[in-house]
Parts: C-alpha cells; structure tokens; sequence
C-alpha cells in the first residue's frame, strides 16, 4: 500500500476584496494498479485512457499543448470536460465508465496518470 | 480577476526506488481561448441532504448563461467535509453519468464547460448528510427570472 498526497493551491488577489489564498491537500491509500505519469499524443480520434477494469481510482489529466484544446468524454457518449492548452483536473473516478480522450484538432499531448485506491 | 491554480501530487513510496513528484506550472484560470481573467467566483459551505430530491445541481444551467459564456471554461472544485466513515461519501457527475465519488476529506477540481443544459455537474449525498464546500470560477453568469 502507497500513500499519494495530492495538493491543491488556489490564489487571486482581486477576485473578491477577500484575498484567495488556500491549499487543500489529501492522503489517499492506492492499494491496486497505477498508470505512472504517461504521455500520449493525441488525434481527433478517441483514446480510451481509463479501461472499466478499473475500480474506485483517482484521476490526474493535464493538457500539455499551449494552444490546442483536448476532450475529455466518459464512454457512454455523455460529454464531460475540456482541457484548454495548459489547463489539468484531478478528480475521483469510480472506472464504472471508462474515459476517452481526443484533440480538439492537432495533435496535442496528453500528460495523465491514474492510481487506483 | 486573475485566479492561478497549482496542483501537485506526491509519493513517498509508490514505485520503490522512485519518488513521485509531479509538480506542473502553476495555471492562471482564463475565459476560453483567450487571456482574459474570469469574472465571476462562487462559492460557499453546502449541506446535501439524502432523499427526495437525490441529485442537486452545483452551478449554473448553461441557458442561465449570458450569450456564448455557458460553453466556456468555468473552473469547479468541491471537497467533502464529513468526517464519517465510508458509508458517507458524495457521488459527481455531469447530467445522468456519474463519474466518482469523494469519501470524507476527498476534493476535485476540474474545468467545467457547460455546453448545454445537459452538462450540469450533479452530486449526490449517500448514507446521510455530507457536508461540502466549493468554489466556482466563471464569468458573465445571469440570475434566472422570478417567480
């Protein structure tokens, strides 16, 4: 069993008179299978990225194209998110539906990693 | 408003003989496709409630969006406060797919494109009341006419 600690800061000076400044982090026990920090080019064509033989899993994406933007879809065709140039998620996934990605256009790289609990 | 987001995620013992340590730039939340900052932040403490309804909308419908801005970057994070064992968690998801679960202390941040009317973010309190708190950064929101 491995420990992974993921962080989260958010700043703004000017988005309320209230200054934004915190930082959330978590413990979270993986026990099962991990896809490590991967990399993979990307076509407007869908790339299954989490297989339903998945369990309970955390989910790290991070678009790593300064211009193009990447989708990101849930396999029983309902649309989720997009990843603008630059932009990442980290979000729990239960891998009862897998995840797809695809390129907006081009050909931009996809940085991901999954760590299932 | 320039809002800036960092994520990192760490492990000492993951892979042996490997640290984990992914640590990407920091990223300043802008509208779609350009610079420019966001307008709007939303946020607050939530208590969800198991029961009828079972499934509460966090944010905006996309036609209560002025103009273009629903189907633009919107930025969502939500931690769950309980502090109850595993029974207690909040099921997410967009429209009808549920798509993870956050246990006691779990968080998320996502961008967040409503593209239609069907792509509301979705949660779900099980086992009993779960606590939330969120943060909600988008632009050009409109209030839905009253009753």
């Amino acid at each position: 069993m491995a420990t992974l600690i993921p962080t989260l800061t958010l700043s703004s000076t000017d988005a309320t008179t209230d200054l934004l400044n915190f930082s959330i982090t978590d413990s979270l026990n993986i026990t099962q299978d991990v896809v490590g920090p991967s990399k993979v080019k990307l076509t407007t064509s869908d790339l299954e990225i989490g297989p339903t033989s998945y369990g309970k899993s955390y989910v790290y994406l991070k678009n790593t194209d300064d211009t193009i933007a990447i989708n990101i879809e849930i396999t029983d065709g309902n649309s989720a998110f997009q990843l603008a140039a630059g932009e990442f998620a980290f979000f729990p996934w239960t891998g009862t539906c897998g995840i797809v990605a695809f390129s907006a256009s081009g050909t931009p790289y996809l940085e991901y990693a999954i760590f299932e609990a | 408003m320039a809002t800036t987001a960092q994520i990192t995620i760490t492990s000492p013992d993951l892979m042996p003989g490997s640290a984990l340590n992914i640590a990407p730039p920091v990223v300043t939340l802008t509208k779609a496709g350009v610079n420019a900052d966001l307008d709007q932040k939303l946020s607050g403490v939530i208590k969800v409630t198991v029961g009828d309804p079972t499934e509460h909308r966090l944010g905006p419908l996309a036609t209560e969006m002025a103009g273009d801005a629903h189907d633009i970057a919107s930025y969502l994070y939500i931690k769950n406060t309980t502090t109850e064992d595993a029974t207690y968690y909040i099921d997410w998801g967009i429209h009808e797919t549920m798509i993870g679960r956050l246990y006691a202390g779990d968080w998320m941040f996502i961008p967040w494109n409503a593209s239609d009317d069907a792509a509301e973010i979705e949660i779900q309190a099980i086992g009993g009341t779960n606590i939330i708190e969120y943060c909600l950064f988008n632009s050009d929101v409109i209030l839905p006419t009253a009753a």
